[in-house]
């Protein structure tokens, strides 16, 4: 049921997306929600971006017009996939109003949808019936839930991330999803705060191979430094440093599966970055791979040659978490 | 169990030898492979607390390594004991911000047992060793001078340059002659750190530092804002120094030692007694003033017949008795005639704080240039009128014969040196009668009766006291140790308490119920209670009771 008020979400594009050996059409929508429960990550600003309202009517309100926004605004016809981030998780129901679920399940329905939530909003029921609502048959898992784990040891998820879930629980959701008939998507942060650049590198690797088995979709993000978050406090007084986009590129040659990866605000100083000099074919050519899923081009940027590639290997060798960053 | 001997100490800097469990000595300040030094550091994963971390997060993940180097944090207790090597984390990202550089560094300071060796991870390069050691770190590692070889950064000590200066000439080290970067960074640091080392003993190190941070605006800021730190600069500066103390840069004047002696002329200093006469006099190269050809001849014209008080950048107003007290009779100034406007009121301020504390009947100028406004200036602020013998070339004969006439019938002021010195540095009120002297000045020994009582130390210009000499300073600057007799220096863990007025270098005397001892403090009495080990007095003389 589409509403006869519109509102523009906080953003939405079309896009390119892969799935599998396809490149998918895709429409990403991030919605303004009610805001996360959670909202205690260091590293998160969109805890900020929200509603302020304490009915669940008006959110409800809110949530119609912007679906309305953009069913108007895009035809259905020109994508097959559609991502949704609501800030939070879309299965809160605190967030987004149940009721909501059955619009969106309905608007999109025979689409290849992916919607992020925390693993302890995956309910196997409610899952059961927006699939039931979306599903047309085109796709075999036409629901993807997708998850930041961000990363499978739990020591660092707490003090460097604060995330307030563990492994274990990421465990038992995907469980719960694949139950339900939906697949797992899990987003990775590499180098979250408080790691050194090896310490992160290191990290990700486990945390990959930890996953595999139980997601079908993986995505990292190399930390970036939002607004008014913890992290940029740290970033401010020159206690934290993105991660190089050397670091990036080897963890994207060696993964053992395809990682997307899109690198926000990679070459400037609050994301990812190298020297200055050659970030800018670097990032471009991360992007390329995500969709291309052409290691041999990741192995040829990672020969790229650059003056800060010995730095970045000093680094590699020699930040210890009492010394860290060594650089900026 | 490790042990930190501190062999010298220079303001908040030391040399010494950290004794680690397994390796042998270390010799401080240095630059070492800490990895080596404190295998534990290789087993830190996951342990990283910033700096500028909140209580809270350390409370919950407390940097515990392992037992070397001790973990400090600005939010956090002290867990270290004196002998550890204490390291704090991430210390070469303090110099982003010279006011949290120093706000945390004094934190830190204070919490801490001062025998503790100071590791600063990852900072030091030749262009920052010296202002690292001057805020108290000894230990170092090649982390940052490695990093800029791998970045092709060539490093000296006041600048850093792309590599291409390894063949330019800047430096012909064994590093540079094979054309090897790294190993010239590396000798850089250990060059600067050994030159650092030298500045220490020699106490001068302040001199040092003021020179080398001028090439980096966050170093003069660094240095500035630990100047705003009186209290700690004070107590961690000597009363006295051999040698010269350059006072060559606008810091030097909010140097601890220049700020003392103003704040002890203010504060404890007593002119003499019947002096109601003073005579403004300009000051001189050669110190002590009175030994200059021109001070002989103000001397001559004064004839005794006025309290004389020297006008001088950067100390302010050196009274005639104090003239060989550290640091009027060591400090040098670049001298240009030329004297500016914060020198100007500085020295007014003192002068003016001065003549409200001790007011003279007649207060005569005999100054020129710079020292005549600041005197105006002190004049017009405590609402004093001033009598000038002259307005220029104080030593001409023309302006001494007027400095003579001005003084045609005054009364001769007593020339009471030993009271005027005494008050200065024990804060005493001396009765100085039946006291005489004999020695060649400023070699003096002043003697009552056939005991002699005082002598002038003349490296310091401090007096030092025998056991007869203390008999007449009623209370202050008494070390109190336990039941026992001194075998030569006593050492710290003897002492019981200490008057916390004591500095490094301060004549004290030695209590105890079964000894008493002349001598000299080796460290400021705060610094007794917070070390475990060494010397605490360097003991002259001891007297069994």
């Amino acid at each position: 049921m589409i509403s006869d008020r519109m509102e523009k979400p906080l953003a939405s594009w079309r896009g390119k997306e892969r799935y599998g050996n396809e490149v998918l059409e895709c429409l990403t929508i991030i919605v303004r929600s009610g805001g996360c429960s959670y909202g205690a990550c260091r590293m998160c600003s969109y805890r900020h971006e929200r509603f302020h309202t304490t009915s669940c009517e008006d959110l409800l309100l809110h949530l119609k017009a912007q679906l309305a926004w953009i069913m108007n605004q895009y035809d259905p016809a020109e994508y097959r996939m559609v991502k949704i981030f609501t800030s939070g998780s879309f299965f809160d129901p605190v967030e987004v109003p149940m009721a909501f679920h059955a619009d969106v399940a309905t608007a999109f329905h025979g689409k290849l949808l992916i919607v992020e939530t925390r693993p302890e909003y995956i309910d196997e029921e409610t899952l059961r019936s927006f699939i039931r609502l979306l599903d047309d048959g085109s796709w075999k898992t036409p629901l993807y839930c997708a998850i930041g784990l961000e990363t499978s040891n739990d020591a660092i998820r707490e003090k460097c991330i604060n995330k307030g879930f563990t492994f274990a629980d990421f465990e038992d959701a995907a469980g719960r999803a694949h139950a339900a008939g939906a697949g797992v998507k899990a987003y990775f942060l590499f180098k979250p705060l408080f790691l050194s650049e090896a310490e992160a590198v290191n990290d990700m690797r486990t945390t990959i191979a930890d996953t595999v088995p139980l997601a079908e979709l993986f995505s990292m993000n190399p930390c970036t430094v939002q607004r008014n978050t913890e992290l940029e406090f740290y970033w401010k007084r020159g206690a934290y440093r993105p991660p190089y986009l050397w670091s990036v590129l080897t963890l994207l040659y060696e993964s053992p599966v395809h990682m997307t990866c899109d690198p926000l605000g990679g070459g400037q100083a609050r994301g990812p970055h190298n020297c200055g000099k050659c970030d800018y074919e670097l990032v471009r050519g991360i992007r390329d791979y995500s969709l291309s899923a052409d290691r041999e081009l990741i192995g040829a940027l990672l020969e790229t040659r650059c003056s800060c590639k010995e730095e970045w290997e000093y680094i590699l060798c020699h930040e210890q978490p009492w010394c860290m960053p060594l650089t900026r | 169990m490790t042990r930190f001997n501190i062999r010298k100490r220079d303001g908040l800097a030391r040399t010494g030898t950290f004794e680690p469990d397994i390796t042998p000595g270390i010799k401080l300040p240095a630059a070492t492979d800490t990895g080596v030094l404190f295998p534990s550091l290789a087993h830190a994963f996951n342990t990283n607390i910033p700096l500028p971390a909140p209580k809270s997060l350390i409370a919950l993940y407390p940097p515990a390594i392992g037992e070397q180097p001790v973990s400090i944090h600005p939010q956090r207790e002290n867990t270290a004991v004196s002998g550890d090597c204490v390291m704090v984390a991430g210390w070469h990202t303090a110099f982003a911000n010279p006011r949290n550089f120093v706000e945390w560094l004094i934190q830190l300071k204070e919490k801490t047992p001062v025998d503790t060796a100071w590791y600063a991870p990852a900072a030091a390069l030749p262009a920052t060793v010296a202002i690292l050691c001057y805020s108290g770190f000894d230990l170092f590692d090649y982390k940052a001078v490695d990093l800029r070889s791998a970045q092709g950064i060539f490093c000296t000590p006041t600048g850093e340059f792309p590599k291409d200066a390894l063949e330019s000439g800047i430096c012909t080290c064994p590093g540079c002659l094979a054309n090897d970067l790294k190993e010239h960074n590396r000798h850089a640091l250990r060059q600067e750190i050994a030159l650092v080392a030298r500045y220490i003993e020699q106490g001068q190190l302040r001199e040092l530092v003021e020179s080398r941070c001028r090439m980096v605006a966050d170093q003069v800021a660094i240095l500035r804002h630990l100047d705003r730190q009186y209290l700690v600069l004070e107590q961690a500066n000597p009363v006295g120094r051999a040698g010269i103390m350059r006072a060559n840069s606008a810091e030097s004047m909010q140097r601890a030692e220049v700020r003392r002696f103003a704040e002890r002329l203010l504060s404890r200093y007593l002119p003499p007694k019947n002096a109601d006469v003073a005579v403004l006099l300009p000051c001189s190269a050669r110190k002590p003033y009175s030994l200059s050809q021109s001070h002989r001849r103000f001397q001559l014209a004064v004839g005794g017949r006025a309290h004389e008080l020297i006008v001088t950048s950067p100390l302010g107003l050196v009274p005639r008795e104090l003239e060989t007290v550290y640091p009027a009779m060591h400090y040098d100034v670049p001298v240009t005639g030329y004297w500016d406007a914060e020198e100007c009121a500085y020295i007014a301020d003192i002068m003016t704080r001065y003549f409200r504390r001790h007011p003279y009947r007649r207060i005569i100028a005999h100054l020129e240039g710079g020292a005549l406004k600041v005197a105006q200036m002190a004049a017009a602020a405590c609402g004093i009128t001033l009598e000038y013998s002259c307005t220029e070339h104080p030593t001409g004969t023309a302006e001494l014969n007027a400095l003579d006439a001005a003084l045609a019938g005054e009364r001769k002021v007593k020339d009471d040196r030993l009271h005027g010195m005494i008050s200065y540095q024990f804060g005493a009120d001396v009765d100085t009668r039946g006291v005489t002297l004999r020695g060649h000045y400023p070699e003096i020994y002043y003697s009552k009766g056939k005991a002699q009582i005082f002598s002038i130390d003349t490296t310091t210009g401090l007096l030092r006291p025998t056991f007869d000499g203390w008999a007449m300073i009623p209370e202050g600057y008494r070390v109190h140790i336990d039941d026992f007799i001194p075998e030569g220096d006593v050492l710290i863990p003897g002492v019981t308490r200490a008057d916390p007025e004591i500095r490094d270098g301060d004549e004290v005397l030695v209590v105890g119920s079964k000894a008493m001892a002349t001598g000299k403090a080796a460290l400021p009495a705060t610094d007794m209670a917070r070390s475990r080990r060494g010397v605490a007095v360097r003991v002259r003389k001891i007297k069994k009771l």
